[in-house]
């Protein structure tokens, strides 16, 4: 059944804009981070290079050839102590992060590292190590297992990344002579600065195209929203019309892309209003073409069977009568079922209308027809009120008063009833006849429908109508037992709010 | 009591003819709206009854033109429409009532009696109801052996209220407001007890019948 199946949501326009930017705006962003990082870390890197090769350079310059041809380094500063190598000291633990410390790195003697430090490279946080060797690996000073970088040397400098006691070093080796003997001098220093740096570029770049990227959003949803506007305004403008309303829409505020839908609803919507007002018409005109035959008929019978005396004759005219009436009642039956269809009314015909008041009417066109067969015809009412199309209702009460009167024996009861139960207007018949058996229940809502032992004045179609009617109300009809005896209860009941 | 019909279908109105003679009515029967004011203005009608589907000029159009020209003849309209439009626009239009074909001849019957009964009670001040004469102006019933019935005065309120709706279904709500001032409180049980007492006093002249759970209703026996 289609109301137990959940109906899959449908996509909206939207929540298919928003993906559709947001997947390309995401990897746009990331791409132009990459591309910033790029940009800026190559030459950032290089200047750090060129600040180390400085310090190889330097280095350099202070190793002097001895009057013996032996090379050594210079001493640094007026008490003239060599520069000591400063891989005779241990190396700090790993944990020592020489930026979370203020001042000269630990690595240094006091006397001479933080001097050479200072004059090689002032500002420098990074751990610092050298090493001044020959071709051959002999170490003149310095660190003597630093790694001397291999590749190709650019104006005499080679720049490596290596990993030397546990510690991450850019190296670059600088290879120049002294005295005509060729030394190669290796700096190394650690790259936290270096990565730190870059993170820190890093986390900028991002942060700035992230909150570009969420303004950009931003500006997307805003233009959505205004963007959709209309179209919201024609979605609230067609769920607060009536649902049997075939008035146009109006193509005012409608945008150019959905204007072509509006349009064709429009002229469906004024064929579906002129076929109404052509079946109206129809119907009104059989009406009357086969009613006014019929009240001829039914009326010369009537004062033929007044004038009559011959008994033989009075009863042919009783059996005539007879079939006039069934064919007036079927002809009004099929009438009140083709009114009843949908299209044949409009919206306009929908008012507000009080249950109570519609009782007391059909009561009262009934009750003659309910005192010749001695029933007891009553009602019991709350006030109701239901929004409906009232000759529709009325035809719907008299219907199943009418066959209640049928199925009542003589100087039984019928009872009309109604009010409202948990806030949903009803209406009820309930008769003292032998009732409906719950097996039949649902055929005797088929059109032509008979019972076994229903009289020959029935058309089958009373209940089709009602059936019909309830339809269009969009209300429940229920066959149901009498809340006394054994009769039958039709129960309608309409929807809440109506 | 002469009635004017406007009726083009020659089988039905050959037989309303005929039916409404018999009920004691004497009919004359015109085929179109355009006949209708020569035999208005030559004769005096206590009813008419126009059929809505008539040929040039329609129905609407007859009851909206003689109600424009201020004539007070009761008009009863007979269609083969049963639409809701219909009904109300001829009521609106200043039809007095309304019936649907096809009708049986003692209905129509009715409906005439009830209305030529309501038209004279505004310009006689009386009316008929069974064997009861009901005299609006002296406000007292009499019955068909010309005793006056001895009612209290939310009895007579009652009988008269029952009579202007007679063959009509009176709820209980109208009848307490026709019988109450506006200061007054009174049961659905006190109508009760005045009603079977105005029964026990009408006897066989006019019956009131109970309708279970919606009022009373005056009928002729």
């Amino acid at each position: 059944m289609p109301s137990s199946v959940k109906p899959k949501r449908a996509p909206s326009i939207r929540g298919r804009l928003l993906v559709y930017l947001l997947l390309p705006l995401v990897v746009l962003m990331t791409a132009s981070i990459w591309a910033d990082h790029s940009t800026f870390v190559t030459p950032m890197y290089e200047s750090f290079d060129r600040a180390l090769s400085r310090a190889a350079v330097a280095i350099a310059a202070h190793v002097q050839q001895a009057p013996d041809g032996k090379l050594y380094v210079e001493r640094l500063d007026n008490n003239s102590i060599p520069l000591r190598p400063p891989g005779d000291r241990p190396l700090p633990p790993p944990g020592d992060n020489p930026y979370q410390r203020r001042g000269p790195p630990m690595r240094f003697d006091p006397t001479t590292g933080p001097m050479v430090w200072m004059r090689l490279y002032p500002g420098a946080r990074d751990s610092f190590l050298y090493r001044v060797s020959l071709p051959d690996g002999q170490t003149l000073a310095g660190d003597q297992g630093l790694p001397i970088a291999q590749g190709n040397a650019v104006d005499n400098l080679t720049y490596s990344d290596t990993t030397y006691k546990q510690l991450d070093l850019r190296i670059v080796s600088y290879q120049t002579t002294v005295g005509g003997e060729a030394i190669v001098v290796t700096v190394g220093e650690t790259v936290h600065h270096r990565n730190v740096v870059v993170r820190r570029l890093d986390t900028v770049i991002g942060l700035s195209d992230g909150i570009q990227l969420l303004l950009v959003l931003g500006l997307c949803l805003f233009g959505i929203t205004v963007a959709l506007r209309p179209i919201n305004r024609l979605r609230d403008q067609i769920m607060r019309r009536q649902p049997q309303s075939l008035q146009p829409l109006p193509l005012e505020p409608v945008p150019g892309e959905v204007r072509p839908l509006v349009e064709s609803l429009n002229t469906l919507l004024v064929t579906v209003r002129d076929s109404t007002l052509a079946q109206q018409h129809f119907l009104t005109n059989a009406a009357h073409q086969l009613r006014t035959p019929l009240t001829g008929l039914k009326a010369q019978l009537e004062v033929l069977a007044n004038e009559t005396q011959d008994s033989s004759q009075q009863e042919r005219i009783t059996r005539l009568q007879g079939s006039v009436d069934r064919l007036a009642h079927t002809a009004n039956q099929l009438l009140a079922l083709a009114r009843a269809e949908p299209s044949a009314h409009g919206p306009g015909d929908f008012v507000a209308i009080q249950l109570d008041t519609l009782i007391g009417a059909v009561i009262d066109s009934m009750l003659d027809r309910a005192l010749i067969h001695n029933i007891d015809l009553g009602a019991e009412y709350v006030p109701a009120q239901v929004h409906g199309v009232y000759w529709l209702l009325h035809e719907l009460l008299i219907n199943l008063l009418d066959n209640a009167i049928r199925h009542t024996p003589d100087g039984g009861n019928i009872t009309l009833r109604c009010g409202l139960h948990h806030g949903s207007p009803y209406l009820e018949v309930e008769d003292s006849g032998p009732g409906i058996p719950a097996a039949e229940r649902e055929r005797v809502r088929e059109r032509f429908y008979r019972a076994a032992g229903s009289d020959g004045q029935s058309s089958g179609l009373g209940l089709a109508i009602v059936e019909e009617i309830v339809r269009s109300h969009r209300a429940r009809f229920e066959i149901l037992d009498a809340h006394e005896g054994n009769g039958a209860r039709m129960r309608i009941e309409f929807p809440a709010h109506a | 009591m002469r009635i004017l019909l406007v009726e083009d279908d020659p089988l039905v109105s050959d037989a309303i003819v005929r039916g409404l003679a018999t009920a004691g009515y004497v009919v004359d029967a015109v085929v179109d709206a355009e006949s209708v004011q020569g035999r208005l203005d030559t004769t005096h009608y206590d009813l008419a009854i126009v059929d809505l589907g008539l040929p040039g000029e329609d129905g609407f159009a007859l009851v909206r033109r003689l109600r424009r020209d201020g004539s007070p003849l009761p008009l009863l309209i007979v269609t083969a429409r049963d639409g809701l439009d219909d009904r109300v626009n001829a009521l609106d239009l200043g039809a007095d009532d309304y019936l649907v074909k096809p009708f049986a001849l003692p209905e129509l019957a009715a409906r005439c009696r009830a209305l030529i009964r309501r038209a004279t009670a505004a310009t006689a001040n009386e009316m008929v109801v069974g064997r009861l004469r009901i005299d609006l102006a002296g406000r007292r019933a009499i019955d068909d052996t010309g005793r006056v019935l001895e009612l209290t005065r939310r009895e007579w309120s009652i009988l008269e209220c029952l009579a202007h709706h007679s063959g009509r279904v009176v709820s209980k709500e109208r009848l307490i407001q026709a019988i109450v001032s506006w200061d007054e409180e009174i049961s659905g049980n006190a109508i009760e007890v005045h009603v079977s007492r105005l029964r026990a006093k009408l006897g066989e002249a006019a019956t009131v019948r109970g309708i279970r759970g919606l009022g009373y209703r005056l009928d002729d026996a």
